[in-house]
Formats: C-alpha cells, sequence, structure tokens
C-alpha cells in the first residue's frame, strides 16, 4: 500500500513539476511585451519598465527564468500580484475555501442525483423511463455549465424568487453548488447506468435472486454497492472537471472563489496571479487525486495490485 | 448628466422622479443602496490603481482639492481659492475651515503635503506625470498650503479635480492596511470593509460637506451605506436589479431596448466622459507612411452610420482628438480639419498610390474586445472593402492592443503592410494629446519636432485664451496629417440602469458618479 501511494505522489509531482514548466512558458506565449501589456494604463517610463523586466526576471534567459521561478515556488512564494501588489499564495488561500465549499457540494449533488438517475435508468433498462433518464442525461452533459446557470437563475431568482442571485453565504452556494452539481450529474448518471446493467447481468446478482432474497436487498446492498465502484474510480477525474467549471459558474454567481480570481487576472492581465492560479489548480487536482486514487485502493484492493 | 432624448420620450427618470414629488410618495431617509458593478476596485490607495471602476469608489471615499462642474470646468472645492504667483510657477491654496477626515482628525495643509509626498515618493503615484513638475509643497499654516513647479503647467488646476488627486489624510500613515484595509479621506462615505473581488462596503460620513460637487445636497449623504457589489456576468447583474438585490448597475448592452420598453427600469447615460474612440496607424512603414493611405482610410468609412447601426443614439459622433467636454473640443472647429465619408475621393487617394481594382491595399485593423465593436469593425471592413482596401480583423483585449500598436511602431525588421487601429481614451484636459504624441508619444507612433513644439506650448501656457489657441493649433495639426482621427465619443458604455425607487442619482463630468442626492423611496 505504501509502495502504491508514493508511486501515487511521484506522478502528483511529476503534474505539478510539468504544470511549473508551462506556467514558465506562458508568459512568452503572449504576442507582445508581457511588461507592456501588464503595464498598459500605468504612467510607466522606459526605465520603470527595464526595472519590472528585471525584477520579474524577465531579462533573464529563459531557463534561468524557470529555474529562479522554480526556486521561489519551492518556498512557498508564488510572487505578488499587479494589481493591488498582494502576495498570490495568499490571496489564492483566501479565496479557495469559497471553492472548495462550491465543488464539494457540487459534487455531493452530482453523486445523489447522478447516481440515482445512472441507477433509475439500468433498473428500468430498455423502457420510456430509461430514455426519458438518458435524454436528460445527454441535454446535461451537452448544455453549458454557463448557460444551464443562467436558466436556473431565471427560473428560482427572477421567476419564483426563492433563491438569491449572487453573492457570498450559504443561500447564494445553491445555485451555484446545484448548475455545477447537475451538469457533472449528468456525466455520472451515464456511467452509473452503464455499470449498473454490467452488474445486473452478473452471476452474483442472479444468484442473490435465486437465494430468494427481497428485491430491496439485491439492488442496494449487493448491486449497487458493486456498481458504485468505477463511479468511484472516476471522482477524481471528476473533481477536476469541477474546478474547471467552478471558474465559470463563479463568475455567473459572483461567487467569490479561486475560480472568478482568475477570470479577474486575466482581464487584469495580472500575470503573476495567472500563473500562481494555475500552479495552484494543478497543484489541487494533483493532491485530490492521489486522495481518492488511495480512498478507491482501500475500498478495492485490485486496483493497487493492478499497478 | 441627463437621459438621451433618444433613449427615452421624454427624459423617464426626470419624469418619474418628479411624478414622486407630485404624487407625495415617500423619499425616505437612510437605507442601504447596492451598485452592482462588472469588477473590483484594484486598490483603496489613489496612488496605487489606474481603473475608472477604482476612481468611482475614491470619489465616495475621498475628496479633491477642486471638482468638476457640470460642464467639466474646475472649480474650487476643498480649496476655497487659489493663488497663483507672477511667473505660474506656485500656487497657494487656502482650504475649507472646519472638515475632518473620517478619524475625526481636521483635515488641513498637512494632509495636502502627505498626499502630494506620497504621490512622489519612494513608490511613487502610477499617474504621477499628471500631477505636473512639482518640486516641492510647504505647508504656510494649518489651513493653507504652496505646491511649487519647476515649469508652468496649464493642466495643473484641471488635473486637482480629478480622482488621481484625491486628497489622503495624513492620519492614513499610522492606519495598518492602507489601500487593502483602510483608507481615511473627507469624502461623503467611510470605509467599513472591502472584501476583494466581491465588495466595498461604505456608511455615511456624518461630517461631510460639499463645497464644489454639482449637487444639491450640501450636508452629509441621505443614504446609510453604500455596497458596491462586483458582479461579473451581465445577465446576473440584470437579474439582481430585477429582483432588487442590487439598486443600480450596469446593464448588458443587447438588453438596453428591452429595458426602454418595460416600465420596471430607468437608465442614465453618463455624458462628458472624457472618452473618445479615434483611428491611429503604424507610420514607421507602407502604406500608412503615406498620408493619402491614412486619409483614405478616414474618407472610407463612415463612423456616423456605423455607430447608429451598433449603438443606436447612446454614442456620437466625434471629429476631435479630444472628446466632448474636455476643454479644446469643438465640433465646428474640428470639423473643418476632420474626413467626412467620401469614398470617391478614398479611391482617388489609393489610385493616386497606385492602388486600384485587381490591386487592393492590404492592412489590418485591431479592434479591442467588448460593447459589440466587432460588428462595428465588420461595417468598417466592408465599407474599407468598397474603396478596395482589404484589411483583415484582428480583436485583442486593450491591454495587448495597447502594446502591439507600439510593437507594430517598433518594428523594422518587417516588410509586412503596416496596421492601424481603433484606439480609445478617457482623460479630462487636452494633455492627453501630450501623452500620446510628444516624442512619438505612448505608442512610439507620428514623430515631429514641429508638433513636439507645439505639445509642449499646450503645457506651458496657462491663461486659458492662450492655452486654447495652442490646443487647436495641435488639434489641427494633427488632423491635417491624419495622424489621429477623431470617430465617436464615449466609446465605453457607461451606460446605469436604476430601480424607481432610486432618486437623485447622477454622473457628473468624467465619470464621476454622485450619492450626495440619493434617496430610496419607499
Amino acid at each position: 500500500m505504501l509502495r502504491f501511494i508514493v508511486q501515487r505522489l511521484f506522478a502528483a509531482a511529476i503534474t505539478i513539476w510539468i504544470a511549473t514548466i508551462a506556467v514558465t512558458l506562458l508568459i512568452h506565449l503572449v504576442p507582445g511585451d508581457p511588461v507592456r501589456i501588464m503595464y498598459a494604463g500605468f504612467q510607466t517610463t522606459e526605465a520603470e519598465i527595464e526595472a519590472i523586466r528585471a525584477r520579474l526576471g524577465l531579462d533573464q534567459p529563459v531557463w534561468r527564468q524557470y529555474f529562479m521561478y522554480l526556486g521561489r515556488v519551492l518556498q512557498g512564494d508564488l510572487g505578488h500580484s499587479i494589481v493591488g501588489n498582494q502576495p498570490v499564495l495568499d490571496t489564492l488561500l483566501q479565496r479557495f475555501p469559497a471553492t472548495l465549499a462550491l465543488t464539494v457540494s457540487a459534487l455531493v449533488i452530482a453523486v445523489v442525483v447522478g447516481g440515482s438517475l445512472g441507477f433509475f435508468a439500468a433498473y428500468k433498462r430498455g423502457t420510456a423511463w430509461d430514455f426519458g433518464a438518458m435524454t436528460l442525461a445527454i441535454v446535461g452533459v451537452s448544455m453549458p455549465h454557463f448557460w444551464l446557470g443562467l436558466l436556473l437563475l431565471f427560473l428560482f431568482s427572477m421567476t419564483l424568487g426563492w433563491l438569491p442571485v449572487g453573492g457570498s453565504g450559504w443561500r447564494n452556494l445553491i445555485l451555484p453548488a446545484l448548475t455545477l452539481g447537475l451538469a457533472t450529474g449528468a456525466v455520472i448518471a451515464r456511467l452509473t447506468r452503464s455499470a449498473m446493467i454490467d452488474i445486473f447481468d452478473q452471476d452474483f446478482v442472479r444468484t442473490a435472486h435465486a437465494k430468494g432474497l427481497p428485491k430491496t436487498l439485491v439492488l442496494y446492498r449487493h448491486a449497487l454497492r458493486s456498481g458504485l465502484v468505477p463511479v468511484v474510480s472516476m471522482l477524481g477525474l471528476q473533481f477536476a472537471y469541477l474546478m474547471g467549471g467552478a471558474i465559470v459558474i463563479e463568475n455567473v454567481f459572483a461567487w467569490n472563489g479561486v475560480g472568478r480570481l482568475a477570470i479577474q487576472a486575466v482581464f487584469a492581465r495580472d500575470y503573476p496571479l495567472i500563473q500562481g492560479f494555475i500552479l495552484f489548480f494543478a497543484t489541487v487536482v494533483a493532491l485530490v487525486s492521489v486522495v481518492i486514487d488511495v480512498t478507491y485502493a482501500l475500498l478495492d484492493p485490485r486496483i493497487r495490485y493492478g499497478t | 448628466m441627463k437621459l438621451r432624448k433618444t433613449l427615452t420620450l421624454p427624459s423617464r427618470a426626470a419624469l418619474l422622479g418628479s411624478a414622486f414629488v407630485m404624487a407625495g410618495l415617500p423619499a425616505i431617509a437612510g437605507g442601504d443602496l447596492i451598485w452592482a458593478r462588472y469588477g473590483d476596485i484594484d486598490s483603496l490607495d489613489p496612488h496605487r490603481a489606474t481603473s475608472t471602476l477604482s476612481m468611482q469608489v475614491w470619489d465616495q471615499i475621498y475628496d479633491t482639492l477642486l471638482a468638476f462642474d457640470e460642464d467639466g470646468v474646475a472649480r474650487p472645492n476643498l480649496a476655497a481659492s487659489w493663488e497663483v504667483s507672477e511667473d505660474g510657477l506656485s500656487y497657494t491654496f487656502s482650504l475649507q475651515e472646519g472638515v475632518l477626515c473620517h478619524d475625526g482628525s481636521a483635515f488641513g495643509a498637512e494632509d495636502v503635503k502627505f498626499t502630494i509626498d506620497r504621490a512622489f515618493g519612494d513608490n511613487p503615484s502610477l499617474t504621477r506625470t499628471s500631477w505636473g513638475p512639482i518640486t516641492g509643497v510647504e505647508v504656510v499654516d494649518d489651513l493653507t498650503v504652496t505646491v511649487t513647479l519647476e515649469s508652468t503647467f496649464g493642466a495643473f488646476l484641471p488635473f486637482l479635480a480629478d480622482s488621481f488627486s484625491s486628497i489622503v489624510c495624513a492620519s492614513n500613515a499610522e492606519a495598518e492596511g492602507f489601500g487593502t484595509r483602510s483608507a481615511i479621506g473627507t469624502g461623503p462615505f467611510k470605509l467599513v470593509s472591502w472584501v476583494q473581488g466581491d465588495e466595498v462596503v461604505l456608511e455615511r460620513n456624518g461630517d461631510y460637506r460639499n463645497f464644489g460637487k454639482p449637487v444639491e445636497n450640501a450636508g452629509p449623504v441621505h443614504l446609510d451605506r453604500l455596497i458596491v457589489r462586483t458582479i461579473p456576468e451581465p445577465q446576473t447583474r440584470l437579474a439582481a436589479l430585477r429582483t432588487g438585490e442590487a439598486h443600480i448597475a450596469e446593464p448588458p448592452f443587447d438588453d438596453i431596448p428591452d429595458i426602454l420598453a418595460g416600465d420596471e427600469l430607468n437608465l442614465v447615460v453618463a455624458e462628458n466622459t472624457g472618452q473618445n474612440v479615434f483611428w491611429q496607424y503604424t507610420v514607421s512603414r507602407a502604406p500608412f507612411d503615406d498620408i493619402r493611405a491614412r486619409q483614405a482610410v478616414a474618407h472610407a468609412t463612415d463612423p456616423e452610420m456605423a455607430i447608429e447601426i451598433v449603438y443606436g443614439g447612446t454614442n456620437q459622433r466625434e471629429w476631435c482628438p479630444i472628446a466632448a467636454g474636455v476643454f479644446g473640443n469643438d465640433q465646428e472647429f474640428c470639423a473643418q480639419y476632420g474626413y467626412p465619408y467620401d469614398p470617391d475621393r478614398a479611391r482617388e487617394l489609393l489610385a493616386e498610390m497606385g492602388y486600384g481594382p485587381g490591386n487592393p491595399l492590404e492592412t489590418t485593423m485591431y479592434v479591442w474586445t467588448g460593447g459589440n465593436r466587432h460588428i462595428l469593425a465588420e461595417i468598417f471592413q466592408a465599407q474599407l472593402a468598397d474603396v478596395g482596401i482589404r484589411a483583415s480583423i484582428e480583436i485583442m483585449d486593450i491591454g495587448t492592443m495597447n502594446a502591439r500598436v507600439r510593437e507594430d511602431n517598433e518594428r523594422t525588421d518587417t516588410t509586412a503592410p503596416g496596421t492601424f487601429n481603433m484606439m480609445t481614451w478617457g482623460w479630462y484636459d487636452p494633455d492627453i494629446l501630450f501623452a500620446l504624441w510628444h516624442g512619438g508619444g505612448a505608442y512610439a507612433g507620428y514623430q515631429s519636432d514641429e508638433l513636439d513644439a507645439m505639445l509642449e506650448l499646450t503645457r506651458e501656457l496657462t491663461d486659458e485664451a492662450a492655452r486654447l489657441e495652442a490646443v487647436q493649433d495641435v488639434i489641427r495639426y494633427l488632423m491635417t496629417n491624419a495622424i489621429h482621427v477623431g470617430l465617436y465619443t464615449p466609446g465605453w458604455e457607461w451606460i446605469f440602469a436604476l430601480r424607481p425607487e432610486v432618486e437623485g442619482f447622477k454622473v457628473g463630468a468624467f465619470l464621476h458618479p454622485m450619492f450626495q442626492d440619493v434617496r430610496l423611496t419607499d
């Protein structure tokens, strides 16, 4: 087990390392002089532009810039934002709890709603119920988060007046979590359905029925438990998907998390903040994936033997 | 600031405002007003940001020595009066008595000195060059302060009415986290909190007195609190407005006709914003190193028709290189040197240069994102194609465009055709022309010693009539040489949608929203 955890942590470290290279190169991929773009609108002299370039290390060869950046990152220093001159890591950590609350709530909604819908569709396989549930799931998968968010906003805030439009606080969390959760739930519904259909055809389910066990006991204790194993394995991927979705959804509902910070940083051309966000995002996704992989391995020993 | 007739006939807000009074509906004192905006402030420190969104919040916390009246002319405000030395190099300001900073300390000459010293200190203001060539600030007594300049500076007094010159109380030096957690001024509201990216909460300053802002209320504001909330998504902002979660917000551009058609919300369009949009060109290489190519583009495009299609009545044709309401702007004067839509003349100019059917002038037009400007660019593209100019369009954010334009001017290692761009700036004074064109200016563009000398004169002259003449000389030069060709104003959409219970909201000249007269009706 320890070997498995070390392997997974090593894989995560490689992901994060690749992210550090990507963020160093990012600034050089932008058309135009990055310092002039960052400081557009400020009254900066040529000497100041050069000083900023030197401060950001942009006057150095790219390889040296990379090692300078890596050195700072290893000391927990992601630099200072251009706008407001705040430490990037502090700013990200300040906003992260809001994003975590959103993604975790959305994940719970996704698993409960998606799992139930998939299970129901599999149980009613081949009927109009199955067709209806899967049509709903396809709509959910296909619909952009942004659009779904606006529809829910129109329904629950503007028409029914049940929920606030945007801002902070637990009531404000409901709509963004629902938007993100329903979209992800649609993916989980499709996964659950196919997993459950496989399980329903397995010998152990047929045996359970043959033994005369009550139908609900067979469905929930025997079939559902086994059917959810592949779904759980996908949660790591879904979490990354949710974090990506949060960037858009936080903006729609004015939820003050790191996703919204990222959009603001892009519009403000705040490269240190954009770089910090990408690295932070990659680190969170990589670490959550490790946790989910390890949990999964604990639940299903075959996984770690297979690695 | 008033509602435009083309938007609603007659001015709906004015009618509604008077309707409340006539019907005797109570306008209650107090209450919290929520103002939803697309973005947050960058800093509470007026020396550490340049965005309009930041300035509009500073206006509520701080005050300025002078203030713009409705026509954009700088008038006495915290400075009750001033005297200028004969050589024009020293200004002595007499300050208002009895003004208090938000922490209860008396406002005076030390606060003015603190602000200016700070703007030129170790970590200088991002807009310090706009203060002018200041060499020293001397406190004469508690309410008298003298500012000395190295050379005369015509834009000095107007700058003192702008938010970048907001007076920061000296007590901020001891306050922890100035610019992020604290901000002490003498403005109509005190800072309660700023949650970055989310909201700025301000509360009524009971000691506030207005001296020069063009509002009716000379005392403290009627509201209890002003909450400035960031809601980036336009449709969410509109939803917040409709559900009552916000009282004032910038509506999505495409929803304006619906808002006008309905009775639910009122619209206020900012006038005299100081902003305008213009053509400028890469003059360092062909084709725009030839004046005829620049003139051909100007003659081939019809901004009047394009802005009517895209913006309805919310933007106006602007002939001058500086915006309407700015000192020196005179449509009649500028139109004499302008380029009316004349495709035949454009074709003639192109033919003189050797272009014609089968040999179009190839170039690229840069446009910055947002505000439906891509449609505007496509209209211009079609008009240009009609005369034989094949212009591809590149749309980018304004910061990238600023950098690309400069880079294009500075490049010498290419034979690719030069580009032209739809550029925009907003400023309260013709001094913007100095920043844009002196020595090649902000974009390392057109440069001539003659123009430089003319621009220097516009800075040095302080006599109004003489300065006007100098500014108009520059305008004539820029236009006849087709260097800076005005298109339309304001260019950025400063339209505010208001819930019907909001009364008395005004946007002063150069985009200063004012809440002094605002009441929430029951």
